[in-house]
């Protein structure tokens, strides 16, 4: 029984005393040791590491990773006198623990930090630059610029900011309004625009239309009148040759023809006795 | 052991602690710490080791081992699975029928010309290196099991109005769509590169866009009045083909009545000529008679159909005489003879 039981003991006194001096840092991770309180080294590597056991030595994790900073929304005027409400975020990570330590201690404190950096530099840029600037031309290299400034300001916390990036950039409510009676406006132009179009197009169509159809009907009564007058005169180069070196006769015929046509029931015709029609009437 | 005291009667001998029961219960759980290290990784997964905190290897799908805590740890991820990041709406129940919620927020924003536009996008991504989506960023999102927040969303909602903000609001909507969102994908990506975060852009899409509510009537508007303008022309069309081939029938009818007129003046002088002459070869046999004949045809035509007052004497003595004659003759009371 004796050498079983010197094992277990030897056994936990092993691992207890490992666990008193061993630590391991995950690849998350980095740490910094500290002396009573007094922070000596850090270790930015993963792996199992050795330490004095706690009171005089211990060990503070930070993480490795990058980290998110998410501000609220703030105001910030452009040059142009614009007021624009920004969401921005920054990634950043602790590159030096030892310095961040120092400074700073923990991520809520470092947070704080970053926030008055950031929100300086990007007030301090944004007030550089007009709207239009900040929201379509410029925006990265803006962005890219604040990033570097606010990189170096924090290196001096052991952080390094790698990226500063607008998430929203959006106009308080009142200008809002404004842009969208701006927005109606041009949209209103716009449609008056395409039924004035329609009403140009439709009029000039409706205009050749009408030229056309009385060119048609022009030209028709041209070829029409020019054919009643080729007739006519046809008709009078017949009537002229047939009625040549007979005039009397066709007075006469003639004449007679149209008292046919032209003497009706309604005609009272008062006659003398003496006429070649009545004369037998008078006897001899 | 402390049920010993409860049990005072109890007439089973305590357990026999002899060394080779302590040695076999040590190896026994020593084999189960060993065991422990036994881990499968499915077709879709990938597991990474790490050996006292740091990465030691990476191993595909199959059985594995790995030495036992706290030597080695692992960590098995999904790396097949496709991930999804909505902007500007959540979808609230994947139906069928879907449902979704607005995010106003997050849809709203400026475009170049200083415009406000809604647009909502769908992003799809894939975690392509599980070191760096593990160890390299923290919140990334949906790869952690977090829902809303983290950096792939607010990367996506960087990209998306930083792409809008360099199009105007006619691009937007219209035509530049494709063109944004292949933008939007590079951006996207450039940033997930730059954050070393491992995951990899499959597609973006842009879902909804349009104007905001409080100018979409606007907007209708000039797509109603673009279909005026289609209707009005439209219209006019009508009116001219309704127009020209009706008037250029008018036109066929007026020149063929003249060609008509044409036939009928010259047939009929023809004919009135060739009457003419046949009666005029006649009468030259005859004059005389033929004339009287004439004469006396005719009269007994027109003579019948007309009032006839027929005066003895000098017809041109006196004017009065007549209308007097016509009158009485009109009150019906004639003295003279009548047709018929």
């Amino acid at each position: 029984m004796r050498p079983a039981v010197t094992f277990l003991v030897a056994l936990i006194v092993v691992l207890f005393g490992a666990n008193l001096v061993l630590f391991t840092v995950n690849e998350i991770e980095q740490a910094v040791v500290t002396q009573f309180g007094e922070p000596i080294d850090e270790i930015t590597e993963p792996g199992l590491y050795f330490k004095l056991p706690d009171p005089i030595q211990k060990v503070t994790f930070f993480d490795k990773r990058l980290l998110d900073y998410d501000a609220s929304p703030a105001q910030v005027y452009t040059k142009d006198k614009k007021i624009l409400v920004l969401d921005n975020y920054a990634r950043w990570r602790i590159v030096e623990p030892l310095k961040f330590m120092k400074s700073l201690r923990t991520v809520a404190q470092a947070l704080r930090r970053l926030d008055d950096i950031v929100f300086s530099e990007l007030r301090k840029e944004l007030g550089q630059h007009e709207l239009h600037e900040v929201i379509a031309t410029n925006r990265a290299d803006l962005m890219r610029l604040v990033t570097e400034r606010s990189d170096e300001v924090a290196r001096a916390y052991g952080i390094e900011v790698l990226d500063v990036r607008v998430k929203r950039a959006d106009l308080p409510p009142e200008n809002e309004a404004a842009v969208f009676d701006r927005m109606k406006a041009e949209r209103n132009r716009e449609a008056k625009a395409y039924r004035s179009e329609g009403d140009e197009q439709a009029l000039t169509i409706r205009a050749d239309t009408d030229l056309a159809a009385t060119t048609i009907s022009a030209a028709a009564y041209e070829v029409a009148e020019r054919t009643r007058g080729e007739g006519d005169a046809e008709a009078l180069r017949i009537y002229a040759a047939a009625y040549t070196g007979a005039a009397d006769f066709f007075q006469f015929t003639r004449t007679l023809e149209a008292y046919e046509k032209s003497l009706d029931e309604k005609t009272v015709l008062v006659q003398p006795l003496d006429t070649d029609f009545f004369k037998y009437l008078q006897g001899k | 052991m402390p049920q010993q005291f409860d049990f005072p009667k109890s007439q089973v001998p305590a357990l026999k602690l002899s060394p080779r029961t302590i040695y076999i219960v040590i190896a026994a759980f020593f084999a189960l710490w060993l065991l422990d290290g036994i881990y499968t990784v499915a077709p879709d997964e990938q597991a990474v080791v790490l050996r006292f905190g740091k990465l030691h290897s990476v191993s595909d799908p199959g059985l594995h081992y790995h030495l036992p805590k706290p030597i080695e740890t692992v960590i098995i991820q999904s790396t097949a699975k496709l991930y999804r990041e909505e902007i500007g709406f959540r979808t609230t129940d994947p139906g069928p029928p879907a449902r979704y919620v607005q995010r106003p927020h997050e849809s709203q924003m400026l475009t170049g010309d200083e415009n406000i536009i809604n647009v909502e996008m769908v992003v799809q991504y894939q975690v392509t290196s599980i070191t760096e989506a593990l160890f390299s960023a923290k919140d990334l999102g949906a790869f952690e099991g977090r829902g809303e927040e983290g950096l792939v969303h607010d990367a996506c909602e960087a990209a998306l109005r930083q792409v809008v903000g360099r199009h105007a609001i006619d691009e937007v909507l219209t035509e530049g769509k494709l063109l944004i969102q292949t933008e939007i994908k590079e951006k996207l990506q450039e940033l997930f590169s730059k954050y070393e975060c491992g995951i990899t852009v499959l597609d973006v899409q842009l879902q909804t866009v349009g104007p905001p509510k409080q100018v979409d009537a606007a907007f209708k508007d000039v797509a109603s009045a673009k279909e005026d303008r289609e209707r009005k022309v439209n219209e006019a069309r009508g009116y001219q083909n309704d127009i020209i081939p009706r008037t250029r029938g008018e036109a066929q009818k007026t020149m063929k009545a003249a060609e008509a007129y044409k036939i009928e003046r010259v047939r009929r002088a023809q004919g009135d000529a060739d009457r003419f002459r046949s009666v005029l070869s006649e009468y030259k046999k005859a004059p005389d008679v033929t004339e009287t004949r004439l004469y006396i045809e005719t009269m007994e035509v027109i003579l019948p159909k007309i009032q006839k007052y027929v005066i003895k004497g000098d017809p041109n003595g006196s004017l009065i005489n007549i209308i007097n004659l016509e009158k009485l003759g009109l009150g019906g009371s004639g003295t003279s003879g009548e047709g018929k």
